[in-house]
């Protein structure tokens, strides 16, 4: 068997006295589609906000491809291949759709600390950012302002920016939330095209509209995994439609 | 493009003429002065305006620059010693500032360099045996900087206006520079930006130390102009006054601190020896700025052209 891309084991986060993460094991081999759905308040955002270092465990660990990440801070994760999406909008609003891909870009490449050259000059920056929000729908967009666009383009966008890193393991957190049907349809097809080296993992609160997308399914509730296992198997099992279906 | 530049130009032939216009030396000095805290304020605000790091101890670079230069040349460091070892002592202490006030942001942060700028005011008004206390230190000479006398008013102008254009430029590269955007994207989403692969606390110190050099820059102009130090010049006052260029100016734009420098240096100056309560006047000028134009005069200013050039179109919220 070979290493997980992300591997999870007995994470716990308490907030005061609240338990908002219990115990929480799951892992992901590379390739794979992972969602994880679970009702408001199961620690879906939670969990991904401990894999990405914005919040720091109680206990466990968190592995990309083997490799202990507690100790590493966010930043650094990301240049270990580590990407996500906000369900939140975290975006530059002032700025062009452009100019938030190249800041992704920019996250990466050493250039960043370059007080000296034109920004506007980095024709291939821009070529790729370009390229990036053409992918995901917006190239007529790109010199737009983010105040400007609507709700479904910044979606659209916060996917362009991970996509543009060419991550190993990309988070992705409600992707399809407040998107019309056919917004929904666009991003569906967009992660059919995602290349089969990136591993993803997946939080919808709407397990319809994510369902065909999901290859293993993590079910939380209230911290916990309460199943896990291939489409199928969670969507037949009892408890899914106790704690989810069944609300 | 070519339009602005054009306009650099004229202006730039304006600055060079001044001298030739303003005979009255009392004006071509405060023209030199205008440039000096200029530089100050530009360099402030790329901590203000491009960092959203707003210090109240920026005139402790001043000082320390100040203070160094003239104790280096008195134990016979040189000129050029001087103001080589004055920079790099200043900037390895706005290193060591921006290390603890970085602890924090907003409030605190601006409450850390207020601390710190008290401390070095502290030490000048108290270390008589070093900094001469509340009398100062004498800088002996002006230096031949390339073998060219800048003793006169008229050749410090120049010289002063020179050191500014090199300053400026370099500092206008930055902002627009890609280490320019990430600081801009840190002031703007610190959680986003770490989450694409910026260290925020890194990119936030480091323009913490550009900020200080370009400052200790115009505080080694600064005891050339004056060839003396004392802690009047790096007391609180000062550095709320620095800090005042550069929001009336407007902190949101490049040119904004200068324009403040311009104003706030011509009030004191000139304004103050027509009118007792010039600091009153200060304060009323900066009520009104605030209040019909938040942004700044520069921000504001450009606002109000752009509404004039095309009316029709409705008011937007400019950055």
């Amino acid at each position: 068997m070979s290493t997980p891309a992300l591997e999870v084991s007995s994470l716990k986060k308490r907030f005061g006295g609240l338990p908002a993460t219990r115990d929480v094991s799951l892992s992901v081999m590379p390739g794979e589609r992972r969602l994880i759905i679970g009702p408001n308040g199961a620690g879906k955002t939670t969990l991904f906000n401990l894999i990405t270092g914005d919040l720091t465990p109680d206990a466990g660990s968190v592995r990309l491809f083997g490799r202990e990440l507690l100790q590493i801070p966010t930043q650094q994760r990301v240049h270990l291949g580590l990407a996500r999406t906000y369900q939140i909008l975290t975006l530059f609003p002032k700025e062009t759709l452009c100019h938030n891909v190249v800041l992704a870009l920019l996250g990466l490449d050493p250039m960043r600390w370059n007080v000296w050259t034109m920004l506007s000059a980095k024709r291939h920056l821009y070529d790729a950012a370009r390229e990036a929000l053409a992918l995901v729908g917006l190239g007529a967009s790109a010199d737009r302002t983010v105040a400007e666009t609507s709700y479904g383009e910044r979606r659209r966008l916060e996917m362009a920016m991970a996509l543009a890193q060419k991550p190993k393991v990309l988070l992705l957190d409600e992707p399809l939330a407040g998107l019309s049907q056919e917004e929904r349809q666009q991003v569906r097809d967009l992660l059919g095209r995602v290349p089969r080296d990136v591993t993803i993992v997946m939080i919808e609160h709407d397990m319809d509209s994510a369902l065909a997308f999901a290859e293993r399914i993590t079910l939380l509730h209230y911290g916990e995994v309460i199943v896990e296992g291939t489409r199928a198997e969670v969507v037949a099992d009892p408890r899914t439609k106790e704690v989810y279906l069944g609300e | 493009m070519t339009r602005s530049f054009v306009a650099l130009l004229v202006v730039a032939a304006a600055l060079i003429a001044v001298p030739f216009v303003v005979v009255n030396e009392f004006y071509l000095n405060l023209a030199s002065q205008i440039l000096i805290y200029a530089l100050l304020a530009v360099s402030l605000n790329l901590l203000v305006g491009y960092g959203g790091l707003v210090s109240l101890g920026h005139a402790s670079f001043l000082g320390l620059t100040a203070y160094a230069a003239t104790l280096l040349y008195n134990w016979g460091a040189g000129q050029v010693g001087a103001a080589i070892g004055a920079v790099v002592f200043s900037t390895l202490a706005g290193g060591l500032f921006g290390l603890l006030a970085l602890r924090a942001t907003g409030i605190g942060f601006l409450m850390i360099t207020l601390a710190l700028g008290q401390i070095v005011w502290g030490i000048a008004y108290r270390a008589n045996n070093l900094t001469g206390g509340d009398n100062g230190l004498r800088y002996p000479a002006r230096p031949h900087p390339f073998g060219l006398d800048i003793a006169g008013a008229p050749q410090f102008y120049w010289f002063t206006l020179a050191v500014f254009a090199i300053a400026l430029f370099v500092i206008w590269r930055l902002t627009r520079s890609p280490f320019g955007a990430a600081l801009q994207g840190a002031r703007d989403q610190p959680r986003r930006m770490r989450m694409l692969g910026h260290n925020v606390w890194l990119i936030q110190w480091f323009a913490f130390v550009l900020a200080s050099f370009w400052g200790s820059i115009a505080g080694l102009l600064y005891v050339y102009y004056n060839l003396f130090i004392s802690p009047h010049a790096i007391s609180l006052q000062q550095s709320a006054e620095v800090l005042l260029m550069a929001i009336l100016g407007g902190a949101t734009s490049f040119t904004g601190p200068i324009v403040g420098a311009v104003i706030i240096t011509l009030v004191k100056n000139v304004v103050s020896s027509y009118v007792d309560r010039w600091n009153s006047l200060l304060g009323v000028i900066f009520v009104v700025v605030i209040l019909f134009m938040p942004y700044g005069i520069v921000p504001g200013v450009r606002q109000l052209w752009a509404r004039m050039r095309k009316p029709a179109k409705p008011a937007e919220r400019a950055a």
